[in-house]
């Protein structure tokens, strides 16, 4: 798939591969953390950081 | 008349390249591009990037100008809006580059939004418009597609992302690493510049150690990906770049070097009223301010609107300070960078030009020289009338330079363990500067037996 594509930088040898190793980590990381925060909006009023910035997001 | 050029530099990317008429810069883009140009332009992402400042503004020019040679490939030629003094990473302080890159990300997060993706991201692509980092190259987004990872990854953290950890962890100014690897510093040299205690933070653990430890050979593998997969790493760079710390301790300081030394807030203060007298009476467009320091005069400077300051030094750590100040006082005309003039940025690149000299890019028409002489040629040992010939070089037409006379303590304080090699009083001094300038004002500075000289460049030079 990416054999066919012309790029004109190289993304680095292993470098997509590094991307879904770091991706996995941080959506598991984003995963638990917001499980923390809905677990303590229980007790208290916050809202979780993910809530207060969706807006930012795509 | 000058012939129409490609930009030395302009070769790399097969969608356009950039090239000058008449001193004018124009860009062209290549048919092989038209489909990206036409969504950057149809998406609504150039209206709102150009509107927010964040990307050079350009014109399409049905009629413009083409290059013979690559006009059969030309589906468009662009005016883009022309740049004053340009700038390269090896030249910045942390500050700097740090901004560039939350620019860069900023850009691409935008980008998504508009299905769009950047598919290049480095430093040289970032320039300094009106105090704030600006996308100079039009022709860095391609379509997105969601099941790839972002292409310019890797260029990122190499250009950007590594040098900013090299600086916080190692207190090594990030503008060394740029000139030793301009292309940006490999993960494996990194992780081993790096202390051991970076494998305890996981930003370096996860963008640097781990890069380093996966070695894949030959074509990459097929992998699946998503938006939210992107956006979560782009999420954590951000928030990674937004903590690092320049290394400020580390690096010898000249902060606080009118606070601290004999040189006490009367001096400055009478030097300051001289210093006004002087350039209220001067017309000038650009002005060059040699070992700025906190910028102090450099911004007097700036109170002239239509003038463009570049506040030069040799220490970073000033040029960082410096830079904050000019963001957080929002200072548009000036630029600090980091120079030292017995080390000044050489021409690189193919055939040295791709990147100008620094020589090559600053003609001002005032050169401001404040507390800087004695360090030339008592610490330097540069003949006086060596540097009469650099100033003449170096300005158009006006020079501001104060004279700190061989028994200032500050000049004592050069000598202390040695003898000036060179004749240093006012008259060699003045004796070798009037071989290329005439004296319009002169003053001593009350308090002290220091001198300020307004000059003016005699035409032509003998």
């Amino acid at each position: 798939m990416i054999g066919k594509l012309l790029l004109y930088i190289d993304p680095g040898s292993g470098s997509y591969l590094i991307q879904v190793i770091i991706a996995a980590v941080l959506g598991a990381a984003f995963f638990f953390k917001n499980l923390w925060w809905k677990f303590r909006s229980l007790f208290t009023r916050k809202k979780p950081p993910s809530q207060q910035n969706d807006n930012k997001n795509v | 008349m000058s012939e129409p050029a490609l930009h030395p530099s302009s070769y790399r990317d097969p969608a356009g390249f950039v090239f000058q008429v008449e001193g004018i810069y124009y860009r062209q883009v290549n048919q092989s591009y038209a489909a990206d140009y036409s969504l950057l332009m149809s998406s609504g992402l150039y209206d709102t990037l150009a509107g927010k400042g964040l990307l050079i503004t350009h014109q399409e020019l049905p009629d413009g100008p083409v290059l013979p040679a690559h006009a059969t490939q030309r589906y468009k030629t662009l005016l883009p809006a022309q740049l004053g003094t340009i700038s390269y990473p090896y030249e910045w302080s942390f500050g700097q580059l740090r901004d560039a890159a939350l620019h860069t990300l900023e850009v691409l997060n935008i980008s998504l939004r508009h299905d769009m993706i950047l598919k290049d991201a480095t430093p040289f692509n970032i320039q300094f418009v009106q105090g704030k980092p600006v996308l100079i190259d039009t022709l860095s987004f391609e379509k997105y597609d969601p099941a790839l990872p972002w292409v310019a990854y890797r260029q990122f953290c190499e250009c950007f992302l590594f040098p900013l950890y090299l600086e916080h962890y190692c207190g090594i100014e990030q503008r060394k690493f740029q000139t030793a690897w301009p292309d940006g510093i490999s993960a494996r040299l990194t992780a081993r510049l790096l202390p051991w205690k970076s494998r305890l933070n996981a930003g370096a653990l996860l963008h640097v150690h781990l890069p380093n430890s996966v070695r894949s050979g030959g074509k990459e593998r097929k992998t699946t990906f998503s938006r939210q997969k992107l956006l979560h790493i782009l999420q954590h760079l951000e928030g990674i770049i937004r903590k690092l710390k320049a290394n400020v301790a580390s690096h010898p300081t000249w902060n606080d070097y009118y606070n601290r030394t004999i040189l006490s807030q009367d001096y400055l203060h009478e030097k300051e009223k001289l210093f006004r007298q002087y350039v209220d009476g001067i017309a000038f467009r650009t002005a060059l301010d040699i070992g700025t320091n906190d910028g102090f005069f450099a911004r007097i400077l700036s109170e002239r609107k239509e003038a463009s300051i570049l506040a030069i030094d040799a220490d970073a750590t000033c040029i960082h300070r410096l830079y904050t100040i000019v963001r957080e006082k929002n200072i548009q005309n000036v630029l600090p960078l980091c120079i030292d003039l017995l080390l000044p940025s050489p021409a690189i690149g193919l055939r040295n030009k791709e990147r100008a000299s620094f020589h090559d890019r600053v003609h001002p028409e005032l050169v401001v020289a404040l507390a800087v002489l004695h360090h030339l040629v008592l610490s330097s040992n540069i003949p006086l009338h060596d540097i009469a010939g650099y100033m003449a070089a170096l300005t158009i037409r006006l020079l501001v330079i104060e004279f700190v006379p061989l028994e200032d303590p500050k000049a004592q304080e050069l000598i202390r363990n040695r003898d000036s090699h060179h004749p240093y009083d006012t008259h060699s001094f003045e004796r070798h500067f009037l071989e290329y300038f005439s004296i319009e004002k002169k003053s001593g500075v009350p308090g002290t037996k220091r001198v300020l000289y307004l000059m003016r460049k005699k035409t032509p030079i003998p």
